[in-house]
């Protein structure tokens, strides 16, 4: 799990351009929209595409988005469990 | 038209109401003169121009004084970079569209960046021109006079073609 925690922060970081972020920068159980990282709606949207394309996990109920990309931890868990690759 | 302050960036050289403020390019500026606006890196390059253009500006302008002024800008590329980067991601048979260049596929988002950094909600409009028509550019500005008292206008050009190849000429004005 740390190693799929640590992933996900360099992808974040990455498709988010969250320059001059490091993974260590980012705290795994901290929020991950509002406070924590501050991110925002459209952020929200590269995260699905991101989940889509590096686990090929599509995302069919919106409802489920709130709980999955609560935190780094949350993404985690549900790719973990979910993964298709 | 009384012009209250002015700026040029070109990838070599910074002048700040007729002063060499820097050598930096576009990336550079930010981290020198502004540092606390993360969301920065998050823009693609022409509102990054803009946005960079408009803090050195603006420093000292008060917040009553932002609030009912006009932001109209011009360039000739439009967005053309962004649009070639995005078009990339949708090429592919099994593409993956990116949301995060999607929303800059429009030049005047840079006025909207602007405008909310600033708490600005006077009008706001950019022009897509062949060239730096001056009479063109200043009929267009005059005539915001003819239809709302902004406080000053923020306004130029901002043209971003590649990180070799990028001018702002931005000014402050009043009537």
């Amino acid at each position: 799990m740390d190693n799929l925690i640590l992933q996900l922060k360099n992808q974040i970081i990455e498709v988010l351009n969250l320059e001059d972020m490091t993974p260590e920068d980012i705290d795994a159980e901290a929020p991950l929209f509002g406070d924590g990282l501050g991110l925002d709606s459209i952020d929200a949207l590269e995260l699905i595409v991101l989940l889509e394309r590096e686990y090929g996990i599509k995302l069919s109920n919106p409802a489920e988005g709130k709980q999955i990309f609560k935190s780094i931890a949350s993404i985690a868990d549900y790719v973990s469990k979910n993964r298709k690759k | 038209m009384k012009t209250i302050a002015e700026i040029s960036i070109t990838p070599n050289r910074t002048i700040l109401n007729g002063d060499t403020i820097s050598t930096a390019n576009i990336a550079g500026l930010y981290r020198e003169f502004v540092g606390d606006y993360p969301k920065f890196f998050k823009m693609d390059s022409l509102c990054k121009l803009g946005f960079i253009g408009s803090e050195l500006l603006l420093k000292g302008i008060n917040a009553e004084e932002k609030e009912n002024a006009a932001i109209i800008l011009f360039n000739r590329n439009g967005s053309l970079i962004t649009d070639r980067n995005y078009q990339k991601t949708i090429t592919d048979d099994n593409y993956f569209p990116s949301p995060a260049l999607f929303v800059y596929t429009l030049a005047n988002i840079v006025t909207g960046e602007i405008a909310i950094r600033n708490k600005i909600y006077g009008e706001s409009s950019f022009y897509v021109l062949n060239n730096q028509d001056m009479d063109l550019m200043n009929d267009i500005i005059n005539n915001t006079y003819l239809t709302s008292s902004p406080t000053f206008i923020l306004t130029g050009w901002v043209d971003f073609d590649d990180e070799h190849n990028y001018e702002a000429k931005l000014k402050l004005v009043t009537k």
